[in-house]
């Protein structure tokens, strides 16, 4: 044994007799040794201090030393190693424990947090089951609700949002929320009296050149102080100034978006005064954009941003004049003190104006205001999406609760466990607040760890989700991200489940009702009534499990529907290609020609290639496009008069390339090019507005006036979704070819992957600097754009419902294998009494049965309830789907089954007399 | 852990004892403290064994205190109070009263 350091007072001649130390050390547990000694040899040394003679302090040390209970001390440090190892003991400690009473008054006590995390680290397998249920349910949560964020939601960040509102024009249907047109702007932002700044944008794509590499870009054009009146700060540089934006076309200045200054210009410095090249001409950077700001469109990332005096330049020309080309939103400040009705009331009056003064393009086109922070996307649009949104997060919400229900379930277990411990403990008197509290942190902690988990999962998932992106055409970059909005959601989340699943058990098991707790002590037969809670837990969860699989399948059925549906076009093999010769640098119309004229000749001189067709628009593209026609003997209720009718202009070839029939009159043929201008109409147009006519030969007519001929009427094909019905569509033989270009339609022999590379191949021959709108393409993927919704209903409500059907089975296995475990002495006598192992099975699966099939009653009723609201969103099912509601079923009960059994089984195999022993 | 839900005479005593001491809760003190105010001489080794039982129990909490030289260069070992211990306490306190009430006036010493 180390010797210890004689302190000055303790020299040899004044210490005790080593003898006596020796002895001492010797008998003595380390455990307590060391304080032993200390203060014996610090009574010694007082006692000599007090001046007793030294023989007299050296007798009492031998006296103490001698009657040492060594024995007593040694067990009892044996017995509080176990439970305290020396090493936790010796750790300094100072906090707050030195007060005991501050912490008596609080129901907390930061050694139950460690209580807490011991106890959850002694059951490993609990704690995986339940943080993984917990993460599934919160990070769905989370992933959804970050989605719904990223479009719905957004945190722009403007100064005083509140002044802020969005300006709107009508438009010809009487849509109150469209666009608006740019000598309207200016007018407004000159002459109105309410607003302190009227700024606008509109949307353009562009050929951006970076190393050589041609890219489309997505960008805006925009007021000069567009960032100043929303009050957002340049990242680097500057925003536009006033003479920027004053003359078209005389300042080639851009601000770059700085998603695409960090991705496409390595987030340079130095960018400012740099030039840019977009379509073909360079322009100077004067400043980035922050990282906040991603532009006005939701979901879409912007660019880069020009003056809207630039339009003219990046564009097709004569916008900027035209009061009739709607194409720009508009925001405006509200002076001080000025309402929105205000504003309303000004502004109906500043239309009625313009109304006067301009009567051919403002009849009827009233300008009204709405405040920025009521809208997310648009007016009308909103009204749609938010329910949809509601939906979705509903659906994750219901995925969260049957987590919860299962966790509950669980935790009910646990506290039956201890509820000998908890009833003694309540009956002596201690506090239901402190033991409720300490079960409680037990499930916020895991709550916790679940919400941490869920944040993981939901960052996964949206990484997926960003992976999988629609196959959208136009350029995009969607950004979702998991911001503080969604941190604070997920925390609020994590926490709301964490009380919602431990307070019932926790107040269940903590009820003061304990006398029948401690007197069926010994009849181990388990309490009926608590059973109704668990069992109520699991009801829920399998109901709701089936309301989310008849959703999923449903959907997947009408996945199929809608796969199956005839568009009325030949879906079969087929390459499509979009240049942009514009943007190309091909300037002058007769140049575009003569490029897709050498382009289809090149097509067609390849042998597997057998009809090339072109079209500026193609049937279930994105996008809508509609035009005015005046309509002999129709007559509109729209302020211009007109019918707006979807169409296209098409090549001579189109309708053969496409497989559409002409069932009356005849195609367009090569030499009409020159001949007067001609149209065939769908088989709807005449049914919706000459029904039974013959409308061959007759003539339509633009919204400007001009004659259209009709020259033959074709098949029905779907223009805009799978589900629509029959729509009036105009194909127009094709003229001047529009600024984004004409789309390319390549049929052949062989499969559509051979044909796009073929297309690519002389593409590359015949002009291999060629800008491209989007990839060249096959058919089906052209078609997969249609299908995305209902495929990603189908996909999300198939893996949630997968999902909930995972949990509700844990559920059940979990009440089964817990009653089964209460019943161990019961089915042991049975079995001695010669129940079969079958006999046992059937008894123990039995009960959690007849808890499913409850759970299953309720969960069809349900279903068949909200599925009726989505019945809008079916192809070509009902809501109450026969298939869907016979499959399922049978499904969920297959897996409740198997559940159910495993435990029962295991009981089975008890041996019978160790059952009757035990407990 | 085991949590006994007895506490016995000399146990409650030093518990007091431990809490009246406040920081300053060694072994010796203890022993001091039960000599003056409950007139109980105990041993050295009842003391410890004592104040081992009850960190067992969960009652107590222990650790190293700084070594001295009057102690040989020996540390102390520092006893305090659990929630548990004092929640102990006051359910014997709280027994003790509920007999008390209805068993008569105090007598001369109450």
């Amino acid at each position: 044994m180390a010797e210890s350091r004689p302190g000055p007072a303790a020299s040899d001649a004044g210490g005790p007799p080593r003898l006596a130390l020796a002895l001492l050390r010797r008998r003595l547990p380390d455990e307590v040794a060391e304080a032993i000694e200390g203060d014996l040899v610090d009574a010694h040394a007082r006692a000599l201090a007090e001046g007793r003679p030294r023989v007299v302090a050296d007798a009492l040390f031998w006296r103490e030393v001698l009657t040492l209970r060594a024995g007593a001390l040694r067990r009892a440090a044996r017995r509080l190693e176990a439970v305290r190892p020396t090493t936790e003991r010796n750790r300094p400690d100072r906090a707050a424990n030195r007060d005991p009473d501050f912490w008596s008054k609080l129901p907390m006590h930061p050694n139950d947090f460690r209580y807490a995390i011991r106890r959850l680290l002694r059951s490993p397998g609990f704690t995986a089951v339940a943080v993984l249920s917990l993460a599934l349910g919160i990070g769905a949560n989370t992933a959804m609700f970050s989605i719904v964020n990223a479009v719905l939601i957004r945190d722009l960040p403007v100064t005083d949002r509140h002044e802020l509102v969005e300006v709107y024009s009508s438009d010809s249907d009487g849509f109150q929320y469209a666009t608006s047109s740019h000598p309207d702007y200016l007018d407004l932002r000159e002459g109105n009296d309410v607003f302190r700044n009227v700024v606008a944008t509109r949307t353009t794509i562009a050929r951006i050149d970076l190393d050589g590499r041609p890219r489309v870009a997505f960008g805006e054009l925009i007021s000069w102080d567009y960032f100043q009146t929303l009050g957002i700060e340049m990242e680097l540089g500057r925003s536009f100034v006033a003479e920027e934006d004053a003359t078209p076309g005389t300042h080639p200045v851009v601000i770059l978006g700085h998603r695409t200054w960090t991705q496409d210009f390595g987030a340079d410095p130095d960018i400012v005064g740099s030039d840019v090249w977009l379509n073909g001409r360079p322009y100077t950077v004067v400043g980035v954009a922050p990282k906040a700001y991603t532009g006005s469109m939701p979901v879409l990332v912007t660019g880069f941003f020009t003056p809207l005096m630039m339009t003219d330049v990046l564009m097709s020309g004569g916008q900027l004049e035209r009061r009739g080309s709607r194409s720009m939103f508009m925001k405006a400040r509200l002076l001080p003190g000025v309402s929105i009705e205000q504003a309303n009331a000004s502004l109906s009056a500043f239309s009625a104006g313009l109304e006067e003064a301009y009567p051919e393009t403002n009849e009827r086109r009233l300008m009204s205001a709405v405040p920025s922070g009521k809208v997310s996307l648009n007016p009308a649009v909103d009204r749609i999406l938010t329910p949809v949104a509601g939906l979705l997060l509903a659906v994750v919400g219901v995925v969260l609760l049957i987590a919860c229900a299962n966790l509950a379930s669980f935790l009910l277990a646990r506290a039956e466990d201890r509820r000998k411990e908890i009833a003694v403990r309540l009956a002596l008197g201690a506090g239901r607040k402190r033991l409720v509290s300490q079960l409680l942190i037990e499930t916020t902690l895991l709550a916790l760890m679940g919400g941490v988990a869920g944040l993981v999962l939901a960052q996964w998932t949206v990484d997926l989700l960003m992976a999988l992106q629609p196959p959208l055409p136009v350029p995009v970059d969607v950004e979702i991200s998991l911001d503080r909005t969604v941190l604070l959601f997920t925390a609020g989340v994590s926490m709301l489940a964490g009380v919602a699943f431990g307070l019932v058990p926790a107040l269940q098991a903590t009820n003061p009702d304990v006398a029948p707790t401690l007197k069926s002590e010994a009849t181990g037969s388990g309490v009926p009534r608590r059973f109704n809670l668990r069992g109520g837990l699991v009801v829920t969860q399998v109901a709701f499990s089936f309301v989310l699989l008849i959703g999923a399948g449903l959907f997947v059925r009408s996945l199929q529907k809608a796969q199956a549906i005839d568009p009325g076009f030949d879906t079969g093999p087929g390459a499509l290609a979009w240049p942009m010769p514009e943007l190309a640098g091909y300037e002058t119309p007769e140049d575009v020609e003569a490029f897709y004229d050498v382009f289809e000749q090149r097509l067609l001189e390849n042998p597997k290639v057998t009809h090339v067709a072109l079209a500026d628009r193609l049937p279930l593209g994105v996008g809508v496009q509609t035009n005015g026609y005046l309509l002999p003997g129709v007559p509109s209720e729209t302020p211009d008069g007109d019918h707006d009718i979807d169409n296209a202009n098409v090549s001579h070839g189109y309708f053969e390339a496409m497989g559409v029939e002409i069932v009356s009159g005849r195609a367009f043929a090569r030499d009409d090019l020159d001949a007067e201008r001609m149209v065939i109409v769908s088989q709807a147009f005449v049914d919706r507005y000459y029904p039974g006519e013959d409308l061959v030969g007759r003539s339509i007519q633009t919204a400007g006036g001009d004659d259209l001929r009709i020259v033959g009427i074709a098949a029905n094909t779907k223009v805009r979704t799978l589900g629509e019905s029959p729509r009036p569509y105009v194909y127009h033989l094709q003229g001047q070819v529009m600024f984004f270009g004409m789309q390319v339609v390549v049929k052949g022999q062989g499969t559509s992957e051979e044909l796009v590379a073929i297309t690519r191949a002389t593409l590359d021959e015949v002009e291999p600097d060629m800008v491209l709108f989007e990839e060249i393409k096959t058919m089906n993927e052209h078609l997969a754009l249609l299908l995305f919704p209902p495929r990603m209903a189908a996909l999300l409500l198939s893996v949630f419902g997968a999902l909930a059907l995972l949990l509700a089975g844990i559920g059940v296995y979990g009440v089964v294998s817990y009653a089964v475990a209460k019943r161990t002495r019961e089915l042991g006598i049975r079995m001695s009494l010669g129940a079969s192992a079958g006999d046992v099975i059937r008894m123990a699966i039995g009960g959690g049965m007849r808890l499913v099939i409850v759970g299953g009653v309720v969960g069809i009723v349900l279903a068949a309830g909200v599925t009726w609201v989505a019945s809008d969103y079916l192809f070509g099912i009902s809501s109450t789907d026969v298939v869907t509601f016979a499959t399922i079923p049978l499904l969920l009960t297959g897996v409740a089954l198997f559940a159910a059994w495993v435990p029962a089984r295991r009981a089975s195999r008890v041996d019978p007399v160790r059952a009757l022993r035990s407990e | 852990m085991p949590k006994g839900s007895h506490l016995g005479d000399l146990e409650e005593l030093v518990l007091l004892a431990v809490r009246r001491l406040g920081e300053e809760a060694d072994g010796g003190r203890v022993r001091e403290e039960l000599t003056e105010l409950a007139g109980r001489t105990v041993s050295v080794s009842t003391i410890y064994v004592t104040l081992m039982r009850l960190e067992e129990k969960g009652y107590a909490r222990s650790w190293k205190g700084e070594p001295t030289a009057t102690r040989g260069g020996k540390a102390k070992r520092l006893y305090a109070l659990t929630p548990e211990g004092l929640e102990a306490l006051e359910q014997v306190r709280a027994v003790r009263e509920r007999m008390w009430e209805g068993a008569g006036a105090r007598t001369a010493h109450g």
